[in-house]
């Protein structure tokens, strides 16, 4: 083939194709615009001295200290699961025309080589679009922003810039990863252009497994603080890595989790429904159950993300009130110090974006599930099943798998985040106490064989479970989806016209 | 339709006289013009004649002679040809139904020739749904419901061909009157 | 007594008309035959009679109630209690079995699980696929999900079945067993038949055909007026 059919068949396709493509870009765009940024916070240089040099030309101090850079960076890294689990999801958006495409390529003659070809073309293309144009306004952003206040400090590093393979590692290596994902998916309809003409079904019903990959999370999460304390800050840079790889573990965990889930309540649903919707919703869950994963990957994501957020805000909040209340004692004044607190505000905005940016998702899918079942739609419209039934089947469908999934991913999430953020244990003064009876205490002859040295004040903090936090966090996403499923029953009229079901 | 060999055939069970040959060939063809017991013993007179069956044996009831007929070696093997020989498809178009158009077209108008096959129509349509009445009754035997079917299939292709022709006649007269 | 009776019925997409003046009437426990070529306004009408949609003007009375006035909800509910719909393909749901897909408009109407599945049951037999109840659409046959779409249809026992081409996307044969049964269980409950189809030979199994042509009711049943009369005449 030339390149020029190749590119030209690539980009063939209707607005749900051009959606996509523009997604995936965004989603490339938005994924290495993280990661450049957590490269320049890398990338700043330690002045040489001793541990406590600080890089005195920011203003900010996650960026001036050494040993705060390391999670700063990390921290940002995190925020490319949710874009990850969103550019999954866009990748699912129009894959059942796309694939029916390709296989008419495939029935038309082309090799499944070549197949596979023009798929991983159009992520890999848009992916490398997106990325170059995280990089461009990544130029960009960094000369508009670079403003030095009258002390000549800066706001952000917009003075050191990543290496040059740092840079190109970035812009090439997201693409390559996404075409080879892409590549991946693709496997079915490479290997028979009728699969899937006639639909074959996904190799069996999903098993419980992924609960293994939370788990793991929750381990590692728990092993972190022993072996920090075992092993002083020489590890520290692994332990972001270490986090970041447990992390992604509860999210993928969460999120493959969810497959299980939909079809486990669905056939729950199944055993009780007592209305015709409910037998709808519960038949749609348990012979799709992956539809619950693909919908909700990016909405679970970020709670994960954004529960394990508010444990480190509760873990902020309590070292802030105890040192408050530490100053007063010692009369230092006010002394407050929320700096850590608007860290956190600013992960819980980057949360409620990724939620908003999940929503959306879920709206696409769903109005996608919608126009591809369309005709049967129209029939049980015709058959006079009211729409309102179905629009109700719907929402069930949506609503009966995300509840316990929001539970799971907040639980993993604030559960992981926990075990990050021990009990704060802080020491009192010693002092002399004795224990004995008053009579012998009072004797000076005596006291002194009853007297100990003791530790006094010393008092284990825990940090209280967020629960207001983490209701909000759950109401949040369920009332996004509960809009998100509005807007889409809005098109089930226009998807049940009658005209859906004339003869060929 | 070829008597001579349903008559073979009906014998290949076993002998048989006269009579019950009439009856096994209604009871088997239903949808066919019902033999007359002449074209019977003419029949069988000429097969008895080319050595294809053979009389076997007399009996007198109460009533005429009977005689049995038998399929002899030959009459077999003039069955099995017949039976292993392919029917020519349509060698040549001789139905009443098309030749009355062609004349209605040549001495009459487009209008009788359209006249024609309205009412054609409207015959076919209604034996065709006879046949399907008769076909559906749920005391339909096979044979019943086997032989509705051809007639169906032959009535469903007849009928197409009026749909169309009608649609043509205009220009067919145009073509005849040249 | 009359099951439906239409009026001057007149239906537009646009500004292509589909419909031009219908006037007909279908007796109770009859079976009529709707036929005419591609694109006649066959379809239109039935869904214009089943009140799926509501024609532009004119009038469709169903045991002479007018019902194209009717809400959409009220022509609804008609529709689930009174009426069965069945189309050529596409309207089983395909996560449901075929029993619970058959005792849908049971538990529509509010009954109970239990006795919804056993009516579906009774349905599948009489169409010849019990043993196929907890079989999902997509694992049968073409034949199999149109006779348990058939049952489907006559589960509630309405009083006016709507099909349009049950049998367009069926074998000659398997269409003919599901259409043969389909009139057998219609005549015995004196179920009035509705029956869309392009084929001579489907027609044929109702008690009356007509035909439409570009939006009107052929009454020669033969297309005259729209075929140019030309020619010479001798």
């Amino acid at each position: 083939m030339r390149p020029g059919t190749f590119v030209r068949l690539a980009v063939a396709g209707n607005r749900t194709d051009a959606a996509r493509v523009a997604l995936t870009a965004l989603s490339a765009l938005l994924a290495s615009l993280a990661v450049l940024a957590a490269l320049s916070v890398l990338a700043i240089q330690t002045p040489p001295g001793d541990s406590g040099a600080h890089s005195e030309q920011y203003t900010n101090a996650l960026l001036r200290e050494p040993g705060l850079r390391g999670g700063t960076a990390f921290a940002i890294l995190l925020l490319t699961i949710p874009v990850l689990a969103l550019a999954g999801q866009c990748a699912r958006l129009g894959a059942p025309t796309r694939d029916r495409r390709l296989a008419a390529l495939r029935l038309a003659g082309a090799t499944p080589g070549q197949v596979t070809g023009i798929a991983v073309l159009e992520t890999g293309l848009a992916s490398l679009i997106g990325t170059l144009i995280g990089l461009a306004s990544y130029l960009v952003g960094r000369a508009l922003l670079h403003r030095p206040d009258t002390d000549g400090r800066l706001p952000l590093p917009t003075d050191v810039l990543p290496t040059l393979p740092e840079l190109a590692l970035v812009v090439l290596a997201l693409p390559m990863v996404a075409a080879a994902a892409t590549a991946l998916m693709l496997r079915r309809i490479t290997a028979t252009p009728l699969g899937v003409v006639r639909r074959t079904r996904r190799a069996g019903p999903p098993r419980p497994w992924p609960a293994l990959l939370i788990a793991l999370g929750v381990l590692g999460a728990a092993l972190f603080q022993p072996i920090r304390e075992a092993s002083g800050d020489r590890l520290t840079r692994w332990f972001f890595v270490g986090v970041l790889v447990v992390a992604f573990a509860a999210v993928l965990g969460v999120i493959l989790g969810a497959a299980w889930i939909s079809r486990q309540t669905g056939r729950l649903l199944h055993r009780h429904a007592s209305s015709p919707a409910q037998l709808l919703a519960a038949g749609r869950l348990s012979e799709d159950p992956w539809a619950g994963s693909r919908t909700f990957a990016a909405l679970l994501a970020a709670l994960v993300f954004g529960a394990g957020a508010a444990a480190f805000r509760a873990q902020f909040q309590l070292r802030d009130d105890i040192e408050r209340k530490q100053n007063w004692q010692s009369d230092f004044g006010d002394g407050r110090n929320e700096f850590y607190l608007r860290a956190v505000d600013l992960v819980d905005l980057a949360v409620a974006v990724a939620v908003a940016i999940a929503a959306a998702g879920l709206l696409v899918m769903l109005i996608e599930g919608i126009t591809a079942r369309r005709r049967t739609y129209a029939a049980l419209v015709a058959g006079g099943v009211p729409r309102a039934t179905i629009g109700v089947s719907i929402l069930w469908q949506v609503l009966t798998p995300m509840v316990p999934a929001v539970l799971l991913a907040l639980g993993a999430g604030y559960t992981i985040g926990r075990l990050l953020n021990p009990d704060i244990v802080l020491a009192g003064d010693w002092e002399t106490v004795c224990r004995a009876t008053t009579e012998l205490c009072a004797d000076p002859a005596t006291r002194d064989r009853h007297t100990e040295l003791v530790r006094t004040g010393g008092m284990t903090y825990s940090p209280d479970v967020p629960l207001d936090q983490l209701a909000l966090l759950g109401a949040g996403a369920v009332a996004a989806t509960l809009l998100t499923v509005g807007l889409g029953v809005l098109f089930l009229r226009q998807n049940t016209a009658v005209e859906e079901l004339r003869a060929g | 339709m070829s008597t001579p060999h349903v008559l073979l055939g009906l014998l290949a069970g076993g002998t048989k006289h006269g009579y019950d040959l009439k009856r096994a060939h209604d009871e088997r063809l239903p949808q066919a013009r019902p033999l007359a017991y002449g074209q019977v013993y003419a029949t069988l007179g000429r097969l008895v004649r080319d050595g294809l069956v053979a009389p076997a044996g007399q009996e007198r009831l109460a009533g005429p002679d009977r005689t049995a007929y038998a399929l002899t070696e030959e009459g077999r093997d003039a069955l099995d040809l017949w039976l292993s020989t392919v029917e020519p498809p349509m060698p040549h178009v001789n139905s009443t139904l098309f030749a009355k158009v062609v004349v209605a077209l040549l001495v009459a108008d487009v209008t009788r020739a359209r006249t024609y096959l309205i009412a054609q129509r409207r015959a076919h349509t209604d034996r065709l749904r006879e046949l399907t009445a008769l076909k559906t009754n749920p005391t339909a035997t096979v044979d019943d419901v086997v032989a509705a079917d051809y007639a169906i299939a032959h009535l469903d292709a007849d009928l197409r061909w009026l749909h169309t022709t009608l649609d043509r006649v205009a220009d067919w007269h145009r073509e005849v009157h040249r | 007594m009359t099951q439906l009776q239409a009026r001057g019925l007149v239906r537009s997409y646009g500004p292509t008309p589909a419909l031009r003046g219908i006037t007909m009437e279908v007796a109770e426990g009859e079976i009529v035959a709707v036929t005419g070529p591609s694109g006649c306004g066959k379809s239109t009408l039935l869904h214009c009679l089943a009140g799926i949609l509501r024609p532009d003007a004119g009038e469709v009375a169903w045991r002479g109630h007018r019902i194209d006035t009717w809400s959409e909800a009220a022509r609804s509910r008609l529709r689930r209690t009174e009426f069965g719909v069945l189309f050529q393909f596409g309207q089983l749901v395909a996560e449901l079995t075929a029993a619970e897909n058959v005792a849908l408009p049971l538990l529509l109407a509010g009954t109970g699980r239990r006795a919804a599945r056993t009516a579906a049951l009774t349905w599948l037999d009489r169409f010849g696929v019990a043993e196929l109840a907890d079989v999902r659409p997509g694992e049968m046959s073409g034949g199999q999900q149109q006779r348990c779409a058939t049952a489907r249809a006559l589960v509630t026992e309405p009083r006016v079945l709507f099909a349009d081409e049950p049998t367009g996307s069926l074998d000659t044969l398997t269409g003919e067993q599901v259409l043969t049964q389909l009139v057998r269980l219609a005549r015995e409950q004196r179920t009035t038949v509705v029956l869309i189809t392009h084929e001579p030979r489907i027609a044929a199994y109702a008690d009356r055909e007509i035909v439409l042509r570009d939006g009107v009711i052929d009454h020669t049943g033969l297309g005259l007026d729209a075929a140019p009369v030309t020619g010479g005449v001798r």
